[in-house]
Formats: C-alpha cells, structure tokens, sequence
C-alpha cells in the first residue's frame, strides 16, 4: 500500500504553463483545496513483475533495445491514481475549468510520485540489483499497442481496475504503464529528457524554454 | 436437474473453486488466453470440473472467464469454438451426476462509459455473442464484475437473448466499494430490479473481510446471496494464498446469516476449500433474510432510500425556460449538466430529468443527457417523459435503479409503461389522472391511484415501489383544490400504503410571494405524508422547509444535516474586495464580482459594444500575450476568461433590456474526435471562446464525424474546431476532415469549402495539420482565439 504525500507544487506549476511566472496567492490556494481534494479521492496502486529478458514480447523496437541493454532482466509495471480522479476533473470542467487544470496538473504530479515510490519499493525488493529509468509504450518507438499486453500480463484489469481502451488509452487516465531495466551492474542511466522523447517537436513545454520533467 | 429445482431442493447450494488457481499449479502453457486450454488439453479442463465434483460441487463454472472476442482477438480460436468446447468439457464431467454447468462470463476487459470508453452497445455485443455461444449451459453466471453498468448491459444480453437462470456477482475492495466505487447496496437494487435469480460477491476480499458488504447487500435484497471469496491475499513472494480450507469455511460460516444460500472459493482455492465448505453445510440450512431497507432509487455509488422525505430536483425540464430549450437545440449538455451540479449543491437527492422539446430527437438527447449526467453526479435521476420508447431509451442508459416519470389512470398508459418499469426494475411515479382529466375529488383520484397499484402489482411491480402522485393545481384558480389534494394523498399513504410525490411549485401560480406559498403548501404536505416533493432545492424557503421538518419529525438526528447546511464556508478564500477596479484591471486579476460590478458602472455611461471591444477584448488579449509569454499560469488565464464572462452576461441581459443585437461574434463547434475522449483542451478552448463572444457548440468527446457534419450544415457553422490528443486519434480527425470538405451542404457553388478547420492537440504539427486537410494549426487556446478573429471577425 501507497500513500501519496505532499504533491510537488514545481511540478504541477510546470503543466500549467507560465514559466517564467510565479503563482499568486489566489493561485496557491486554489493549488492547496485541489491537493487536498485529489489526496482524498486517490486510491493509488501498483503492480508489477519481473521478467527475464529477452522477452520478445516486450521488447519492440530500437529505442526500448537499446534502453535494457545490458540488462538480463527487466520489471513491468503499472500504477493508477484510481477512477475517482477522473471523476473530480470531470465535475470540475463542468463547474470551474480554471479548477480542473489545476486537479489535472496536480493528479499528473500525484501519478509520477505514485511510480517513484513504487519504484523504490520494488527496489528494495531485489537489493543487489540495479534498476534503469521507466520506459513507457509510446515513448520513441516503443509502441503504444503494447499498453494491452503490459495490462493483460499483469492481471492490471482485475487486480487493480486498470485498462486501456481500443485507441491504447488508459483508464483511468491518471496511470502509467512502464518497462524498467535490471542489471546486476549499476547501469549508466541513459539520459532522459527531450532527447529522447517522442514529443520534442510539438512539445509546448519545450518551445516555451522549459520541459515537463521527464 | 435444473436450476429452479436445485433452488427449490437443496438448502444450500455448492460452487466450485479456482479455475486460475489449478491451472496455474498443474503448470499447463497456453498461448494467448487460458480459455484456448479447453481446445488444446480437454481432458485436463475436464479432470478440475471432476475434482470440484468430488469435493461436492453442485455447479461448475466453464473455463470461459475471458473468452470475449475482445480478450481472444489474437488466440486464433473464435468465441462460439472455445465457448462450445468449454460447456462440452464441464457437461463430460457432470455426466452422471446432478451437477449443474454455469456459463461463466468475466467483464470484457475494457472500461465502459462515462470512465470508459467502450459503450453500452457494444458491450452488450460481447456478452451476446457469449450467451449465444453457450446455449448448451444450464444457468448463466456473470462474476468478477467492477462496473454496474457492463454488468447491467451483461444481464440484458442474458434476459433479451436466453431464458436461463442468470446469476451474479460483483468483487469488491478493502473500502467496501468496486474499483468504480459501485456501492454493495447499489449493486443488490439494480440486479434485483433486472431480474437475476441470485447475488454477491466473489473474488477480491477473503471470507473473513466481507461481512460489512453482504450485511449491506442484503438489507436491500430478497435474492439469495452468493459468495464466492479469495483464499485470502497472495503472499507477493510465493503466491500462497493466507487462508487454509478449514479456517476459509468458518468465515464463510459466519455469513450464512445474512441470507447467504451459495457458496464457493475464487483465487487461491481448490478442491480442498470445496470439501472444507461441504462439511461446514452438512448441518447449516438456508436462512432467508428479507429485506429491511425502504423503496430506494440508485446510482451505481450512491443510494436515496425514502424512509423519509428526499428531494426531488425540477430543473433539468425545458418548459418555461428559454435557455434550456435552446441549449436542447445547441446540443449544450454543459449547460444541463451545470444545472444538475447546482440543484446538487443546493440539496436535491435525486434529479427528474426532462429533455422533451420538439424541435429535438427526445430519444437520443435522453440517453446522452443521462449518461452525461451521470459521468459527473452520483444523485439517482428520475427519468420524465410522455412518451414510452424515450422512457424505455431512458432505463436502458441508466446505470442503476431510477424512477420513471411517469405512468397514469389511462389505458394506454398502463399497459405501455408498466411493463417497461418492470423489465429494467425501476420505480414509478403513478398520477392521478386518467382519460377524464384529473377527477376534482380526492375520492376520485384515490380510485384512480388504487388502479395504478393493483395494476402495477398484477405485472409483478411492488407496491412499495408505486410512487402516487395526488397532482397539484394552481391555489388561485381554484382554492378549494388544494385541500382535496392533501386528502387524497393522506388517503394513498394509509390505506394503500404506497409512497407519495408531488410537482410543489404548481400551488402559487399568479400569486406574490411564490416561494412562500409554496413553502407553506411543503410544509402542509409533508405532515400529511409526502415522501417526495419535486421543487426547485435552489429555493431557501424551500428546501429549508424540507430541512427543518427532517429535523422536528426526528429524521435528522441530532439536526446533523440541518447544521451543517446553515454553516457553508467557501472552500477557496477570496482576496480582500478592493474597490473601484476598472473592467480591465478586474478582468486581468480574475475577480469576477468587481468585475461585474465595473461593468455595470460603465453601462450607465458607456455604450456597451463600447466596452466589449474597448475594455473586455483588450483585457483579455493582454492576460492571453502573458500566458504566451509564460508570465502568467494557465488557471489564471481560464479565472480572467470566466471573469471576461460575468461582464459580458451584465452586458448582455442590457442589450436584452433594449432589445438591441446581440453580441455573438459568430458560432464555432468544438469537438474531439471519434475514439479521443481526452477534452481537457479543447474545453480550455471553448472557454476562451466563449468569452471573446463567440457561440460555442459543443460537441463533446468521442464525437462521430457524421453528428459534426450534420450540425454543420444544420446551424450553418462557418468554423470547425477538431482536437485529438493521441497519435493513435489522428486518423480519425483526418476521417473527420475529409467528411467536412465531401459534404456538399458545407461547400460553396464552387466547390470550395466553406467551413474553416482549425485544429489542435498534443502530438498535432504545423505540418501534420497541413497534411490531413486542416485550415488552421493552433497551439494553445490563444492561438484558437487569434485564428476565430482571423476567420469571423
């Protein structure tokens, strides 16, 4: 069991734009009743399982190759924030949309905190070993079709009340699916970043001088 | 052996274990899904149904937990095969003896709408194609199931395409709700009210954690109930289950008071548990549990039982309303939905909903509108219309039990909606009136009110769940009424013992001083008995009554409620008022009642098309460079862009004053497209939009290309928004695009276009856009406001 803490106010800040702007006081109390609202509505909670590589069934494509190699085994994992937050947005875009970018920021930080911590919790559990940073479907050309295996491997459905759609969206969509590398030997963390990142030619964060954390 | 008589000759009926759990030990690969084992190792399928047989088990369940076309997409077997396989290897088992095969059906593995979305169709489809693959099967069971609304289309698909016995169950967690927050409760009233045989849990919890939900279940059900536990929770390590067999049947044990009658494991158990359970039964009987709560509506999370008055919210009708209609016509379901979150805050417990309006299809906008209302509000809703397909369209969209608005004395009335309100398990509002009008005598409308109940009952309705409504008239033109009424209703609730309604606000038509002739008027027919009053909760005086009375008549205890509504502090604390702000400056800050309140200052001197292009507009362009610029964050955008709207609604009711134009700048549909259903960002767009003045339609998610065409042509919309979010949604705004410039009713004599597309979204480029036939590429909602300046000015 995993329970969120204090959201990361930078982070949540950054997907609601303004980066060179620093919020006021109405903002800052807005940000708190919402933090409140989605550490009450979270129902946080992980799978995940390790598997031997190579797994052709994971293991699609160049970027995701090149990002376990070395690596004899990796970790398959999922987390969502549960159905309820959705729920809060979705009320929120009805009432008081300036309310529901600011649940949405913070929920997207919430899930981020969720998978950090879940990641260290399975790190704990295979002391020794070494862990690279998570890859998700859609990241490079990983393929975005594989949010259904990830699911079905994991039993995320049943267990967790996690899926993902015909158009491999997730739902509830504050969730993540990711691969992450496991080596006896610490790896030398590939750099993330917009490098990397499928998205760097339409991002808006990083047109706007900034980047979203990844 | 049948069902009905295993029901009828064994006090306690026997499941079977684990399917997972055997497979998993006896080490069988499969490619794909373990359902293909039923082709690919029979004989080993078969020898786990013998071993459950052994240790006593009077039903199987198939290995067909998964075997939708959805799950068995890439096994390379079709549904009807590995269905038709499935029954056959538990039927070879059961030879011989009096075990029973259930068909057993786990959800389709994808979500259903609103949080999902898969739609109710086609879910159905799925469970269809089961059900008929199956036919061999003696009963039907749908288990495992987290979402009310799949489970509900998964019985439909059972009653509409098979006449077994259809059995049920949910799985539930630690917090005593589904994954999507189904309440126990909610659960028990739906699936009675559809008409399964039996209902429960299986899966999730062990035995020794699921007394809070059976106890629940069952002070809301007569069914027998069903439970069908986890050995506990798997050690994360070795994956042994906590619970041992013997230890698994005394906590089973422990609920059989409740009404429980079938009994079984889930994850982690085995024969053994199955024996285990078989020697507990040896000396128990079945003890039924009737139910003790009241006739209650539902949503899927939240229950209204009427043990004593519960509000019922009268807004959500067009007649009389101006903006309603129109927003029927705009296909402005946020407008609906706003009004459905304020009658919520105000305290209404359950929404009548009414969307007749002629110049719409009342079908489609009913289905649609209650959906959207439930996507974003767990209050039941009562389902309000004249006509019956859009009442049967109504139930069928709903997710829950509500109530039908309504039935009457007339023939035709009886016969069609009784046995509509029978099939999805609702409850009715029965009025008293019938093809002679409404009678002036309480004795006459009570008659009719006596008919409706023994008809209801003679389609198997109970009673309990006829709610009479003694139908109010108007006090000042006929006073006299108003006491005929009162006696007519004190008269259904002690000699029919039926629940009472009433439309309150009817009472003080062309009086002053409405809201206190219809408070008093509550008051009055609250003492007499009403369980239901439908009325306006936004009315203090009102809703007030509603309170005060729980509170005198010993509802509310301790006057908790009462209290607390007194007490209402604003979640968000408001800066200190300043004063004298100009528009501009309380614009640009978001402060919504300066900025009003300038408005109307300036109104008193200044023309107001003045204001909006001298002061609004230029506010918010200097709060939209800004947020280009990163100076500002995007909430603070959206507050200045709301606070845009309150000045423009001040200038807008005084143009309506002077009759003068209006100040739209032109009409915009907004939609995401077909299979997106992310809409953060086009709703950031619209209202963007609508505070530069444009009229904003919109669409919503998940939009087929065909409704934004036909809306198209049908508003003669000159601008097309379209946003999609994921890589895997641009073909279908492409789709969507080519529709736009095929159709000839949007084209010019010379074959041009006439809609401008602009288009948006994350993964969009300049390029992209250009590529797939879009006009405009917007980056963010600015650039949406900059382009509709562009296009309409």
């Amino acid at each position: 069991m995993i329970t969120l803490d204090r959201l990361s106010r930078e982070e949540a800040l950054r997907y609601m734009g303004g980066a060179r702007a620093v919020p006021d006081e109405r903002l800052n109390a807005l940000i708190d009743d919402c933090e409140a609202q989605i550490l009450g509505g979270a129902r946080p909670a992980f799978l995940y399982k390790i598997i031997d590589l190579p797994d052709e069934r994971f293991t699609e494509g160049k970027d995701i190759a090149a990002h376990l190699e070395g690596c004899d085994r990796a970790v398959l994992l999922c987390a969502t924030l549960g159905a309820e937050i959705d729920k809060l947005i979705r009320v929120a875009q009805v009432s008081d949309m300036a309310r529901a970018v600011v649940l949405d920021s913070l929920a997207s930080a919430a899930v981020e905190q969720l998978c950090d911590k879940a990641e260290r919790e399975i790190a704990e559990r295979i002391s020794g070993a070494y862990l690279t940073f998570r890859f998700s479907p859609g990241y490079g050309d990983y393929p975005i079709a594989l949010q259904k295996r990830f699911l079905t491997e994991l039993d995320a459905p049943r267990k967790i009340g996690l899926s993902a759609n015909e158009n491999h969206i997730l739902i509830p969509s504050k969730s993540v699916t990711a691969i992450a590398g496991i080596s006896d030997r610490p790896v030398e963390q590939k750099k993330r970043g917009c490098a990397v990142c499928s998205m760097r030619e339409t991002c808006r964060y990083r047109k706007g001088g900034t980047h979203c954390g990844f | 052996m049948d069902f009905n008589t295993l029901l009828k000759n064994k006090e306690m009926i026997l499941l079977d274990g684990a399917m997972g759990t055997l497979l998993q030990k006896s080490g069988a690969r499969y490619d794909h899904a373990p359902e293909t084992l039923n082709i690919t190792r029979p004989e080993l399928i078969e020898s786990f149904h013998k071993a459950y047989i052994d240790a006593g088990a009077d039903i199987l369940y198939t290995n067909t937990f998964g075997a939708n076309s959805y799950k068995l997409e890439q096994s390379g077997y079709s549904v009807s095969e590995i269905i038709s396989a499935a029954v056959a290897n538990a039927k070879r088992a059961a030879e011989g003896t009096d075990a029973l095969t259930a068909l057993d059906i786990g959800p389709v593995g994808m979500l259903i709408e609103p949080a999902g979305s898969m739609s109710f169709d086609s879910a159905y489809e799925y469970f269809k194609e089961q059900i008929e693959a199956g036919q061999d099967a003696d009963l039907i069971v749908f288990e495992t199931m987290t979402d009310l609304y799949e489970l509900k289309a998964a019985v439909l698909a059972a009653k509409e395409n098979s006449r077994k016995p259809v059995i049920a169950t949910m799985t539930f967690e630690k917090n005593g709700r589904t994954f999507t927050g189904v309440s126990p409760a909610a659960a028990a009233l739906t699936l009675e009210g559809l008409g399964v045989d039996a209902v429960g849990v299986n899966c999730s919890l062990g035995p020794d954690e699921l007394e809070p939900v059976i106890a629940e279940m069952t002070r809301y059900t007569d069914l027998p109930l069903i439970v069908k536990a986890n050995a506990g929770l798997p050690d994360p390590n070795s994956n042994e289950y906590s619970i041992l067999p013997e230890q698994f049947a005394s906590y089973v044990q422990r609920l059989l008071p409740y009404g429980v009658k079938f009994v079984g494991g889930c994850c982690g158990t085995t024969p053994e548990y199955i024996k285990a359970l078989k020697t507990m039964l040896s000396d128990r009987s079945f003890a039924p549990c009737p139910k003790t709560a009241d006739t209650a509506a539902c949503s899927a999370v939240s229950v209204a039982e009427i043990d004593q008055p519960r509000v019922i919210g009268e807004r959500i009708n067009p007649t009389g309303k101006k903006l309603f209609k129109q927003a029927l016509v705009d296909n402005n379901i946020d407008y609906i939905l706003s009004q459905a979150l304020s009658q919520i805050s105000g305290g209404a417990e359950i929404l009548d909903v009414n969307v007749g309006h002629p110049e719409i299809d009342e079908k489609k906008m009913m289905a649609r509108v209650i959906k959207a209302i439930q996507s974003v509000c767990d209050a039941p809703l009562q389902i309000d219309s004249t006509k019956p397909d859009v009442l049967e369209e109504g139930l069928r969209s709903y997710n829950g039990r509500p109530i039908v608005n309504s039935v009457n004395g007339e023939e035709k009335s009886l016969s069609t909606v009784l046995p509509v309100v029978k099939k999805y398990g609702a409850s009715v509002v029965g009025l008293t009136l019938d093809e002679n009008g409404i009678p002036p005598t309480a004795e006459g409308r009570f008659q009719i009110a006596k008919r409706i109940v023994e008809r209801a009952e003679a389609v198997g309705i109970d009673r309990r769940d006829v709610y009479i409504d003694c139908l109010t008239l108007t006090v000042s033109a006929e006073q006299d009424a108003c006491r005929e009424t009162l006696k007519a209703l004190h008269r259904v609730k002690t000699e029919l013992g039926c629940k009472t309604c009433l439309g309150v606000s009817n009472i003080s038509f062309g009086l002053p001083n409405r809201e206190l002739v219809n408070s008093t008027f509550l008051t009055m027919a609250l003492e007499e008995g009403l369980d239901l009053p439908i009325m306006n909760p936004n009315s203090a005086g009102m809703i007030g009554a509603v309170r005060a009375f729980r509170v005198l008549k010993g509802f509310d205890r301790g006057a908790a409620d009462f209290i607390a509504s007194c007490g209402d502090a604003p979640a968000v604390p408001k800066p200190a008022a300043q004063t004298e702000l100009s528009v501009a400056d309380a614009v640009y800050s978001g402060l919504k009642g300066e900025a009003a309140a300038a408005t109307a200052k300036m109104l008193e001197s200044a023309d107001p098309m003045t204001i909006v292009n001298e002061m609004l507009i230029p506010a918010l362009d200097r709060v939209g460079e800004d947020f280009e610029k990163n100076k500002i964050f995007l909430p603070q955008l959206i507050q200045s862009a709301n606070t845009a709207q309150e000045c423009f609604d001040v200038i807008k009711a005084r143009l309506a004053q002077s009759g003068s134009q209006s100040v739209s700048k032109g009409k915009i549909i907004l939609a995401t497209v077909k299979g997106d259903i992310h809409d953060i960002g086009k709703n950031i767009v619209k209202v963007l939009l609508d505070n530069y003045g444009y009229t904003v339609i919109d669409l919503g998610r998940d939009v087929d290309p065909q409704l934004i065409v036909d809306t198209a042509v049908e508003q003669n919309i000159k601008m097309i928004g379209l946003s999609a979010l994921m890589t895997t949604t641009l073909g279908s705004m492409e789709e969507t695009i080519r529709l736009i410039r095929q159709t000839r009713a949007l084209q010019n004599p010379d074959g041009t276009s006439r809609c401008v597309v602009f288009v948006g979204g994350a993964v969009l480029t300049e390029d992209y856009a250009m590529k797939i036939g879009a006009d405009y590429y917007c980056r963010d909602a600015k650039e949406s406001v900059d382009t509709a300046k562009l296009v309409l000015g």
